[in-house]
């Protein structure tokens, strides 16, 4: 598939607002561990803003964005028709929770319902491309996983900066069992993006010549798509960059979203310092751009076999 | 299946010569009628861009001396269960219950391309300049039209076939020329494996099985 930058930054800005929320709402569930003015000041704007972000970034995807709340009518059978729903559900949700907190203390059900509409979201984001049964590198409980991890160590990250911005002694948090927390989190996100890498490589498509076209006989071959120009068809499902680049962005990925950040944690344990955090986030996000766009980029559509020959 | 009326195109691939005159009667019906227009950018220029709504593509089979070559037109397969409509997130996509064509309503669609994305076939095309998506409306608005001569009353496509490779008719009555062919002529849907049940089929071409034959009983 062609990588779409407004989703890629749409996915990558929620999800870590979303893992930020995550971790908010968890910690304070039972008892308020992080204080009302780290929250109203700090945590809950930035999220807020992050969110907003991401509703921006995906008004891009649209031909037609101002028939977006069309997009809200189909909820019985469209996942991204939930998603419409549950991105606003969720900012509605830190809106209130901020109003609450800037006036005392927020319930714990405000809390769950802010946990749960997190993972609500995760659930109709990674829904959106599971679903489509034909692709096959998507069509698997991982891309979820996948999508829920990334967001936790995402906000994870932004979490241990913001505390360590806010930086008041009374949160009950030392900052080397954050950083120790965080490094788990990159190093399970690590192994599953390997075991996915590793199930695309060995994937056997089922489609083939045969199937698309029914044709009896051996060694099919396409000899004309049927147009010499461009199309839709010839832009839209195809990432259109050599195996070399599609190579060192893997390597990018692993560096920038996952190694880099994990050395960065490891240090932080034991001399834990603000600057050392911030680079880790910024090296995460952008390594997160560029994994949210070999997702789309390694994915492969069946529909390409109709589109291999122009003469 | 349903006892509801399926209208679809049966495709023979015995005598397609690839001559893409379906092709731009399609265009030609459609960039005037309510489908359209169906946009080309940079039509005369170095690297032309445009909407279809049905291709003939060219395969190859088999080697040397034993090949056959095929022209194979392929347009919306209007699927008894089209995976592009549930995904629409604004029911801009739907399947006509009273005939089975699957439509885009353009007034509704936010041109997201999800319904593209969960087509295997990839039938559909956003029009690059009205951004919304454009699919084969088996010329619904020539097939019911009360203006047109009783015999017109077909798919463009259909009717522009120089050699009747294109026969249009309800699949779920039995007694049509479109189901009699499949019947007979073991007409197949594309991609099985993805339980999309096309309406559309294809006739195989039964010439390599007569070679096939005359080849063994000398």
């Amino acid at each position: 598939m062609r990588p779409q930058f407004s989703i890629i930054f749409f996915t990558t800005l929620a999800g870590m607002a979303q893992g930020l929320l995550f971790f908010v709402a968890l910690l304070n569930i039972e008892e308020p561990v992080l204080s009302a003015p780290f929250l109203s000041m700090l945590v809950l704007p930035v999220s807020f803003m992050l969110l907003s972000l991401g509703l921006v970034a995906s008004f891009f995807h649209l031909g037609h964005p101002e028939r977006a709340w069309r997009a809200a009518m189909m909820w019985r059978t469209s996942w991204l028709s939930r998603e419409v729903i549950a991105l606003p559900l969720v900012m509605l949700l830190t809106a209130i929770t901020f109003f609450f907190v800037a006036s005392g203390i927020a319930p714990a059900w405000l809390w769950a319902a802010l946990l749960i509409s997190t993972l609500v979201l995760w659930i109709c984001t990674a829904k959106i491309y599971q679903c489509i049964r034909f692709i096959q590198e998507w069509s698997h409980p991982s891309t979820l996983s996948n999508f829920i991890l990334l967001g936790l160590t995402s906000g994870g990250l932004l979490l241990e900066f913001l505390l360590m911005l806010w930086n008041d002694p009374s949160v009950p948090l030392g900052m080397g069992l954050v950083s120790g927390a965080n490094f788990i989190l990159l190093f399970l996100a690590l192994n599953l993006k390997l075991w996915i890498w590793r199930r695309n490589q060995k994937l056997k498509p089922q489609s083939n010549l045969a199937t698309a076209t029914g044709i009896k006989g051996d060694n099919i071959r396409q000899t004309s798509m049927g147009f010499m120009g461009g199309s839709f068809n010839t832009r839209e499902f195809f990432h259109h960059q050599t195996d070399r680049v599609i190579g060192n962005i893997r390597k990018i990925i692993l560096l920038m979203a996952y190694i880099g950040p994990m050395i960065l944690l490891a240090i932080s344990m034991s001399s834990s310092s603000i600057s050392l955090i911030a680079i880790a986030l910024l090296m995460h996000y952008i390594g997160q751009l560029a994994e949210r766009w070999m997702f789309f980029a390694e994915a492969n559509h069946p529909q390409n076999l109709y589109y291999q020959r122009v003469s | 299946m349903s006892t509801n009326k399926q209208l679809a195109l049966v495709i023979d691939l015995n005598v397609c010569v690839g001559c893409h005159a379906c092709v731009t009667s399609c265009k030609e019906w459609n960039t005037s009628g309510s489908a359209g227009p169906l946009t080309d950018l940079n039509a005369y220029g170095a690297s032309p861009s445009g909407t279809f709504f049905n291709r003939v593509q060219t395969y190859e089979a088999g080697s040397f001396p034993n090949t056959q070559t095929v022209h194979f037109p392929k347009s919306c397969l209007h699927c008894e269960d089209p995976p592009c409509v549930p995904v629409c997130p604004t029911g801009a996509s739907y399947k006509r219950k009273e005939d089975g064509i699957v439509l885009v309503d353009y007034d509704k669609c936010i041109g997201c391309s999800y319904c593209s994305w969960a087509c295997p076939y990839g039938a559909r095309e956003l029009d690059e300049e009205r951004q919304v998506m454009t699919k084969c409306t088996l010329c619904v608005d020539r097939i019911y039209s009360e203006t047109l001569p009783e015999s017109e009353r077909k798919p463009a496509c259909v009717l522009a076939c120089p050699t009747s490779a294109r026969i249009f008719g309800d699949v779920h009555d039995p007694e049509s020329d479109a189901s009699k062919a499949i019947e007979e002529r073991g007409g197949y849907a594309l991609m099985p494996e993805w339980e999309t049940q096309p309406a559309n089929q294809y006739l195989p071409r039964s010439i390599m099985e007569t070679i096939e034959a005359a080849r063994n009983d000398k």
